[in-house]
């Protein structure tokens, strides 16, 4: 195989030595079908993300003594007299939040009080804190009483239906056909750009990357999973990342297509894993733990690079444990609604991550710190809703953070450079002027793959990715990239809506926000609308443990997808349930 | 849920703060990314010697200024007089001069668009064509005779800049080693037509003169008696030799510092510096993108500095094409078109990459004193500088000697215009330490006025 693959390149890159014309013009063309090609993969995912309703899912009935019944459309719902409840009872003697109604795993309703003033009692008998409630039974809320009605098998099916056509997504077959063409011509102009130093690397891990294209789209297919939007946006990502990589050091093309293939499995893993709601609530705990570990490790054994002492050492591999911490915080950080309402809880998550943070200033790695503050700010606000207490904590950091530009002279200077980076172009403002430069040389197409200059420079690949985009691939790419992880973010938030669990939807707007914020400093320090603080791009920079990382907050956006049948991360009735040969 | 789905808004705050910031940085990228990609670091338009690899200059003829041999070396035209007498038009293969073609215009030179970058698939580099004639800039540095100085003539009308000659010069296919210290190498990298300041002399006497004739009604029925001094402000205002009795016009032809010193105090300083800023003279302009260097006039001393600050020496310092558009405006009726540098720019294949069209300036000066002051300064000629020096020329002129240091011969200055419809230029003349304003600048001009006369553009 490999041999073979020897033959034909030494063939292409003989052919191509000879016509050296060929090799011209081939970049020439190629570099305006690029952007086409990537436009119509986003547009394909996006329309498809877009005609696509989230429909609610019915799970049970709240029946009237009128004989009306009232729609329970999450696992996790609040009842009360409020217009922002999921159940609204609008009696006066029902609290404005009174109860919480939560279906557990196996189908199983428990209601708590949230301390309601007129109480809960269930088949006449007073709740003192949640009880057990089974289908039939009489739930009053102050007074009101409500009778728990289960969906009924044919209304099931009928559900069922209807969602799987409202919520049906596009074929991906044709956008997968259009990724695998712009993976293959990617593969040539980089083979054509390296010339005789080309090696069969590159079309190797390329060929790799597209065979597990096809083989997740197949094997998923199989299983009856037909939403693959999320995915085809990062396997385009992917790409883009392996092309800057075999751009800047090809002999690491092969760690990076492994660092895939890793992310990959850790998004299957973590998506199944989601699906259990009472296992994923077990590991929050564990999580948490294994963040600060993780942290704290680094801390002890890390080795410094570029600065930071974020890195541990184990042989030949290199490992930046902060990025996986990123999964176990936000795992740690997400809560279901019964949890809510514990202030506790929050306390606790406040100490995660004043932990965290911590370690990650002890690392020196503020860019890092940066984005777990602003995860943090977006879980805190999500499960309290409260703008006091988050303005009080953000004035608190603003005060931290003033004291640590004067005691970190290497924070500071970067501030101090920000907006007069053409002051000093081959001194504090290098990185974001050289980017700018070579930014401005591609043009809207670019000057074709492996062709820039930029790739040349120190972290061109990571921290100045996006000026590499931009040279490489033209500022039409660099914009479709951008709006692929902006893709992401309105899809997690339009999912939200017919969320399950607050479990879900906490953990993807945090994993969302995460990659948005984090591809807001690196693309906006780069170049200088923001300072530089040297974070990754999510997806496309060179580097194992982002790659991980990336893949990981994927899963829990993936997680709130509940169309039917588009995401393995949640269960799919079994046949027999289909076939109504159940209860 | 309902509650906490609704928090999910805060996520698409974000994006849309990524979204917006990504639209800032397109809005940059179409503005300035030309300015980003003209960096000497940039590889794929300048070499690891910094010299720009793509692109030829040539002059308003069409001569080849400089362009790439075959092998991708930059090369300039075949003579060194010419190469020498174009060197801070064109530029320097160091990119030392600013304001030099290769410099200044790279990103034109480059064929740098917003589609394509800096790649193109249709030949490297454009054809970028100067206002100037590489003829009239040889006559203009060979009149300069190795003294330092500059020579601007420029089309009024059009804007076209004719000739810009800067000295001392070198040579750019053969650098020499340049020693910052010597003397001799003073300024040599800065085009003393655009980024350069000097002191006036008498040639500022026009601007008093324009001030004079709007706010003194009377000016033209008053005598002075010049006895070659007069005490303003406590102190003496000299004149040359004694210039007798004279009128205002006899005075501008005279160039009598007692006069014109007298008339300034008369006016103050707030008026003085109103004329000034109004003539232009404070004001950094841009010629084609480049910004010329902005004058400096101070009115707020006593009588005896505002005497000498009218009469153009002292402190005070003005950049020589801001003068040299003024005198443009007085002939143009108040107003000039602003001096410009690019002809054209064209791809290898002759297809236009650019428009350049002529601006007007602001108004300078009314319409009708302009019409006063030229014909006063065509009276100069007649009376003091000598019609026959400009053969078959409408000229108005005004010389100038500014003292620059006590034991230093002045700076001579000679700037004007021509009057006739097919030969619409400004000028000026600058020779540094060259003594005489008339005799010595008056003499480069004639030559140069000769010259492109002549030819006729």
């Amino acid at each position: 195989m490999n041999d073979a693959l020897q033959r034909l390149l030494d063939t292409l890159t003989a052919f191509l030595a000879e016509n050296p014309l060929v090799g011209a013009w081939y970049t020439t063309v190629v570099r305006f079908v690029f952007p086409i090609l990537a436009l119509m993969i986003l547009v394909g995912a996006i329309r498809s993300l877009w005609k696509v309703k989230h429909p609610d899912e019915v799970w049970g009935y709240l029946g009237m003594a009128n004989g009306v019944r009232l729609p329970i459309t999450h696992w996790e719902n609040i009842i009360g007299r409020a217009p922002s409840c999921d159940v609204q009872l609008e009696y006066p003697s029902v609290s404005r939040q009174h109860a919480a109604l939560i279906r557990e795993d196996d189908g199983s309703w428990t209601v708590y009080d949230l301390g309601s003033k007129g109480g809960v009692t269930v088949n006449d008998l007073p709740v003192d804190e949640y009880a057990v409630v089974e289908d039939g039974d009489t739930i009053a809320f102050g007074g009101i009483p409500t009778m728990l009605v289960p969906i009924s098998v044919e209304e099931k099916r009928e559900q069922m239906v209807e969602r799987r056509i409202e919520g049906r997504p596009a074929g991906m077959w044709g956008s997968l056909v259009l990724l695998t063409l712009f993976q293959v011509l990617t593969a040539l102009q980089l083979i054509v750009a390296a010339g005789d130093e080309a090696t069969v690397t590159i079309p190797l891990t390329f060929l790799v990357l597209t065979l597990v294209c096809w083989g997740y789209f197949i094997i998923l297919r199989s299983f009856r999973r037909i939403g693959f939007e999320m995915e085809t946006i990062a396997f385009f990502l992917c790409t883009l990342s392996l092309a800057v990589t075999g751009s800047t050091v090809p002999d690491e093309m092969p760690k990076q297509l492994v660092a895939i293939l890793m992310g990959l499995a850790i998004f299957l893993i973590l998506g199944f894993f989601l699906r259990d709601l009472t296992r994923a609530q077990k590991v929050r705990v564990f999580m948490g733990a294994a963040a600060v570990c993780l942290l704290v490790i680094t801390l002890l054994i890390g080795s410094s690079q570029g600065g930071a002492k974020a890195w541990i050492r184990l042989g030949g591999m290199s490992l930046q444990p902060s990025e996986l911490a990123k999964i176990c915080y936000i795992f740690a950080g997400a809560a279901t609604l019964d949890r809510l309402f514990n202030k506790r809880n929050l306390w606790m998550f406040i100490g995660l991550t004043g932990i965290c943070g911590a370690c990650l200033a002890l690392q020196n790695d503020f860019g890092t710190a940066l984005v777990f503050f602003v995860t943090f700010l977006v879980i805190a606000f999500l499960r309290s809703g409260d703008f006091a207490t988050i303005g009080l904590i953000c004035g608190g950091c603003f005060a931290g953070g003033m004291l640590l530009l004067t005691i970190k002279p290497h924070v500071a200077a970067r501030f101090s450079s920000w907006g007069h980076i053409w002051e000093d172009v081959y001194g504090a403002g290098f990185q974001q002027t050289h980017t700018l430069t070579a930014a401005a040389s591609g043009g809207m197409i670019g000057v074709g793959a492996g062709k820039g200059w930029l790739s040349g420079l120190a972290a061109a690949d990571t921290d100045i990715v996006f000026g590499m985009l931009c040279e490489e691939w033209g500022l039409l790419i660099a914009i479709l990239t951008i709006l692929c992880i902006i893709t992401l973010a309105v899809f997690a938030v339009r999912a939200c809506r017919a969320g399950r669990s607050s479990f879900y939807t906490i953990a993807a707007c945090a994993a969302t926000s995460l990659l948005v914020f984090q591809t807001c400093l690196n693309v906006f320090g780069a170049v200088d609308i923001l300072p530089f603080t040297g974070v990754t791009l999510p997806f496309v920079s060179n580097g194992g443990s982002s790659m991980l990382s990336a893949w990981g907050m994927l899963a829990f956006l993936k997680a709130t997808d509940t169309r039917q049948n588009a995401s393995f991360a949640v269960k799919l009735p079994s046949r027999r349930e289909l076939r109504g040969e159940v209860d | 849920m309902r509650k906490i789905e609704k928090r999910g808004v805060f996520c698409l705050i974000l994006a849309a703060l990524l979204g917006l910031g990504l639209a800032v940085f397109c809005f940059q990228f179409v503005l300035d990314g030309g300015d980003w990609a003209s960096y000497p670091y940039n590889r794929h338009l300048y070499s690891n010697s910094g010299q720009l690899k793509g692109g030829t200059i040539l002059d308003r003829d069409g001569d080849v200024l400089s362009s790439l041999d075959e092998n991708g070396n930059r090369t300039y035209y075949p003579d060194a007089d010419i190469r020498r007498a174009t060197l801070h038009a064109v530029g320097d293969p160091a990119g030392n001069i600013g304001a030099g073609a290769l410099t200044a215009f790279a990103e034109k030179l480059s064929g740098y668009n917003l589609l394509t970058g800096v790649y193109s698939p249709l030949g490297t580099g454009n054809n970028l064509y100067l206002t100037i004639d590489a003829y009239l800039n040889n006559v203009a540095y060979q009149a300069l005779g190795g003294m330092s100085g500059t020579v601007g003539v420029y089309n009024y009308k059009t804007g076209e800049i004719l000739c810009m000659v800067s000295a001392p010069t070198f040579d750019p296919a053969d650098p020499p080693n340049i020693d910052p210290d010597d003397p001799a190498w003073d300024g040599v990298y800065v085009n003393r037509l655009l980024s350069a300041n000097s002191i006036p002399g008498s040639i500022f006497k026009v601007v008093t003169l324009n001030a004079a004739i709007e706010n003194l009604p009377d000016l033209f029925s008053r005598t002075w008696t010049c006895t070659g001094s007069v005490e303003i402000g406590g102190d003496v205002v000299t004149c040359p030799y004694a210039h007798g009795e004279q009128d205002i016009e006899d005075a501008l032809a005279n160039s009598c510092n007692g006069v014109f010193g007298q008339l300034a105090v008369e006016l103050g300083g707030d008026t003085m510096q109103k004329y000034t800023d109004a003539a232009g003279l404070t004001e950094s302009i841009k010629v084609d993108g480049i910004n010329t260097s902005q004058g400096h006039f101070n009115f707020d001393g006593n009588d005896n500095q505002l005497a000498w600050a009218g009469v153009g020496q002292g402190e005070d310092t003005m950049c020589p094409i801001n003068m040299m558009l003024y005198m443009g405006a007085i002939a143009n009726g108040g107003k000039a078109a602003m001096p410009r540098l690019i002809e054209k720019t064209t791809t290898d294949y002759g297809l236009p990459t650019g428009l350049y069209f002529a601006h007007k300036s602001s108004k300078l000066i009314e319409e009708d004193t302009a019409d006063t002051i030229s014909d006063m300064m065509h009276n100069n000629v007649i009376e003091t500088y000598g019609q026959d020096r400009f053969p078959g020329m409408d000229i108005c002129a005004k010389s100038g000697t500014a003292e620059v240091g006590a034991d230093q011969t002045p700076n001579a200055w000679f700037t004007g215009f021509l009057r006739d419809e097919a030969t619409p230029y400004a000028f000026i003349v600058l020779v540094e330490n060259g003594g005489g304003g008339s005799s010595v600048a008056g003499t480069v001009a004639s030559k140069v006025l000769t010259a492109a006369v002549e030819k006729g553009y």
